[in-house]
This record gives structure tokens, C-alpha cells and sequence, in this order.
């Protein structure tokens, strides 16, 4: 075990929403060229079958409107380009701007959703991502939208479900990590931002286990106060609301339409809450992670993956096929923070087939359980078989001055 | 040395607009919200009879969610400041 393991108590994660790999930091490939991103010359067909490139024109708000697809159907159609289901054919992640233009309804509003951000402007996130461990191969659990892939990173499953709809779990044999880690003498939290945002884990979760829940200020309380669980999962805010003092609280998830840099700074507010406590830095692996890709064009073909037992029917899917769970869902943003990593670790992925190191949410859960309960839990076959992400923590801890610190502007 | 500082950006002023139509993931929010609800029902009459399809903006939703989380999550803290 490494001495970074050896140090570590605190596993923290913080999902945010909606945004694909290449969309946020595809453009980290041109000075850091082991980052699979874009090179420039990736394209897709508009519905005039002129060919659109990918261009670094992505802005914080407004160009996203209508929220860009990403239920079932459309993501099959963005992965597939258009191919009707069946054996054989081919990923070839060619329908994404003919799917925006099913919604946009705009020849030229449809190519919005092939930008992505030049890396200025997202300064938190391409600094942690170059400053600490960048993953080439995290994919969303399903292809396709928020709900069922975020029941991957609290329960290892979505229990057969592959969309919004409301789920009860009737298989309570696989507990939640929150559960698991509770049930076995550990600590555990879900922070959501406040009461008007609230959680996304509501009818199983919020509903019958209140006590595992608390919300921002608690955490930043707890950070300074090193009164952390040891497991944290950290909800972004989810609407524009009121504040308390009549003043404004902004959407912080990063899901289109939301303003993409209120997210960075809230990144930099969950990075800066554990940064600034030395105590929580040395011992706490931080992972900022995506729940899918939200409709926007990502170049890599979702890898396929062992399936977790459960099939989907045609009905539910909406593509006249059933799913298996054997193939995961586009890929997103995922990075690992620690003063344990060394500075520009580029986690291989697809791109190098023989080294491949593919993730996706079920990672979350499996390297929890591994890492606090030794992997005593009755988990999916797809959980026990997820990669787990803390052996990229080493012997060699940096010191104070060689991790940046954020600064947000008032 | 003290540790690089990076400066980030206010966000536009112009970004908040509660009154943005709600999406596919508030509403469907909302709907496990009410969902939820159902095991507090004779506390909740005037919260259920709010028709869910009917709250078109995030201020909706966020008021609709703030009233349930309030009853549903009573370990909760204050509110978040900002």
C-alpha cells in the first residue's frame, strides 16, 4: 500500500452535470497531447449532410437552449449515428448535431452542440485536470440521462432502469454505499447544496433515510471543523433561487442552460474547503466527475462493459430494442484530487487498447466499499468488476506550495 | 513559496433568471418530490394538491421543492448564504 493510501481517510466526490469530456476539456490535447481530446478535425453531419467540425466556441450560457437530448433514443441516435438497432453496426458517434436539430429545429443552431471550451475560460476545471490525474476513460454508466446514471454511483446499479422515471428498489439485498458504509460502523453523507435545490436522490434515499443528508454549509463546517465522513457525496445546486438575505443563488450544476462558470466556482469552493485545511489535504482523495454527457458531442465510442443482471425492455428504452447494460454511456469529465498525485497524470483510456484503464460510475461505489469495508458488501457483478481509482495515489506527497489554491473574485 | 493563486471570475450578473422555463431533470425532480410525499400525506394535503405539470419555471419548482425538502429532511441546517 502506498503511503498515500496509508494517509488517506477521507473519499470525497463532488458530480456535477451534463457535460461531455471533449465539451469541457477536449482542448487540454494541444499542449498536453497524452489528454485524448480533440485535435481539431473531428466532425458530424448536419441534416444537410454537410459536415460540421468541432470548434472551440463554447459559452457559459445561452448556446445550449433547448437542453440538448441525452434519454435513450437520442443518445442511440448521437452514438450510432442513426443506425437502427441491431447486430453489427457500428459506434461511430455521428448523429449528435442531426439530434440537436430534432429539438433546435435551426440548421445552424444545431452545430452548438459540437463547441466546446477553449481552456481559459474554464480555469478551475482545467487546472485540476492538469495539475493532478485526468481520466481518458470515464463514461457515464448508461447511455443515457440523470437519474439512472446517477443511481450507479450510489447503489453500483440502476436496478434495470434507463431513464427519469420515479423507481422503488424491490432487490434491497444491494444497499446503497451510504447504507453499506453506515451499517458497518463507518460514516457517510449526501450534501446537497440547500432546501430549495435539494437532492436528486429523493424517493429512496432522501425519503427513508433522512439522517445520511445535510447540505453545503454543513459541509464547509465540517471541512473546517475535521468533523468529515469519511465518505462524502456532494450535489451542485441545481436551480436559480432566492437566497435567504433576498439575495441570488445561481445553478452551480453545469446542466444546459445553467451558467457553466458559476460550476467552476463552485468546484474551486469544494476543492479550497479541503485545500485550506491541512490536515483534511493529506488525507483526503478528492474526485470531481460528471454524471453524463448531457447531448453534447464527445469523439470516443463508449467501450462495452459486463452487464449487471438486469435488461431494460424495448418499451423502456424507446429504441424497439431491449438493453442489456452491456455497453456504457458517453464519456465525461472525471478528475482526481490529491496532494498524493503526481502534477499532469493522464489516466490512459480507449485510445490505447492495451492499457486501457476504462471507469464509469459503478467505479464509485466499488473503490468506496474496497477501500473503507475491504469489499464486504453484496454488490452487482458490474460494481465488483469496475476499476477502482485510488491506487493513483503514491508514496511522494507534494509539498504545500506546489498545489494551487482558487480565488474566487467578488 | 506560497502556493500558485488562481483567480476565477465573477459569474455575469445577467446569468440569474429564476424564471427560466424548468427542464426534463427539475421537473422530473418535482415529481419524485411528490412521490416522496405520499408517506407524509395528511401533513401534506395543500403541498400534494399542487399540480406538479403546472410549475413552469425554476422559481416554481425551486419554491415546490423547498416546502418538501423542509418537511421531508428536518435534519437540515440553515440556508445557504451567498
Amino acid at each position: 500500500m502506498s503511503a498515500g493510501l496509508d494517509n488517506l481517510k477521507h473519499i470525497v466526490v463532488l458530480m456535477m452535470e451534463n457535460r461531455s469530456f471533449d465539451h469541457m476539456l477536449g482542448a487540454l490535447k494541444q499542449k498536453y497531447p497524452k489528454i485524448n481530446g480533440l485535435t481539431g478535425n473531428e466532425s458530424n453531419p448536419d441534416t444537410n449532410e454537410a459536415m460540421v467540425r468541432v470548434q472551440p466556441n463554447a459559452q457559459f450560457q445561452s448556446q445550449l437552449d433547448p437542453d440538448p437530448d441525452h434519454h435513450f433514443p437520442g443518445v442511440d441516435l448521437q452514438i450510432f449515428g442513426g443506425a437502427p438497432p441491431g447486430p453489427g453496426r457500428v459506434a461511430n458517434m455521428q448523429g449528435f448535431v442531426k439530434d440537436y436539430f430534432s429539438q433546435t429545429k435551426d440548421v445552424n443552431r444545431s452545430h452548438n452542440i459540437m463547441y466546446y471550451f477553449a481552456p481559459d475560460k474554464l480555469p478551475v476545471l482545467t487546472t485540476l485536470a492538469t495539475e493532478f490525474a485526468v481520466f481518458n476513460g470515464w463514461f457515464s454508466s448508461i447511455p443515457g440521462p440523470t437519474i439512472c446514471n446517477r443511481a450507479f454511483a450510489h447503489y453500483g446499479t440502476s436496478f434495470g432502469q434507463v431513464g427519469m422515471d420515479i423507481f422503488y428498489i424491490l432487490d434491497t439485498s444491494i444497499a446503497s454505499i451510504y447504507e453499506r458504509m453506515i451499517q458497518a460502523g463507518h460514516t457517510a453523507k449526501i450534501y446537497y447544496y440547500d432546501q430549495p435545490s435539494s437532492t436528486m436522490e429523493i424517493v429512496n434515499l432522501l425519503k427513508n433515510q433522512p439522517q445520511i443528508f445535510a447540505t453545503f454549509d454543513q459541509f464547509i463546517g465540517d471541512c473546517s471543523g475535521n468533523t468529515l465522513p469519511e465518505y462524502s457525496f456532494i450535489e451542485p445546486c441545481y436551480n436559480d433561487h432566492p437566497g435567504p438575505d433576498g439575495g441570488q443563488i445561481l445553478a452551480s450544476d453545469q446542466h444546459p442552460d445553467h451558467n457553466v462558470r458559476e460550476g467552476e466556482r463552485f468546484i474551486g469552493d469544494v476543492y479550497n474547503a479541503i485545500r485550506t485545511n491541512p490536515t483534511l489535504w493529506e488525507s483526503t482523495a478528492l474526485l470531481v466527475v460528471y454524471d453524463e454527457h448531457g447531448g453534447i458531442y464527445d469523439h470516443v465510442a463508449p467501450p462495452a462493459c459486463t452487464p449487471d443482471g438486469y435488461t431494460a425492455s424495448a418499451d423502456a428504452t424507446g429504441t424497439g430494442e431491449p438493453f442489456e447494460f452491456d455497453r456504457l454511456g458517453i464519456r465525461v469529465p472525471a478528475v482526481l484530487i490529491s496532494p498524493w498525485i503526481p502534477r499532469g497524470t493522464v489516466v490512459t483510456g480507449t485510445e490505447d487498447p492495451v492499457n486501457a484503464q476504462i471507469f464509469e460510475h459503478a467505479s464509485i461505489p466499488g473503490t468506496v466499499t474496497n477501500f473503507f469495508l475491504k469489499g464486504d458488501a453484496k454488490r452487482t457483478v458490474r460494481e465488483q468488476q469496475a476499476k477502482t481509482f485510488l491506487g493513483l495515489l503514491t508514496d511522494q506527497m507534494r509539498p504545500d506550495d506546489d498545489c494551487v489554491v482558487f480565488n474566487n473574485l467578488q | 513559496m506560497a502556493p500558485k493563486v488562481i483567480n476565477v471570475p465573477k459569474t455575469d450578473p445577467g446569468a440569474y433568471n429564476p424564471n427560466r422555463p424548468a427542464g426534463t431533470l427539475l421537473r422530473s425532480q418535482g415529481l419524485h418530490m411528490r412521490e416522496a410525499l405520499i408517506k407524509h400525506v395528511h401533513e401534506l394535503t395543500t403541498l400534494l394538491n399542487i399540480e406538479v405539470k403546472s410549475l413552469k419555471t425554476e422559481a416554481d419548482v425551486s419554491a415546490y421543492v423547498h416546502k418538501a425538502t423542509a418537511l421531508l429532511h428536518t435534519h437540515a441546517g440553515k440556508p445557504a448564504k451567498k
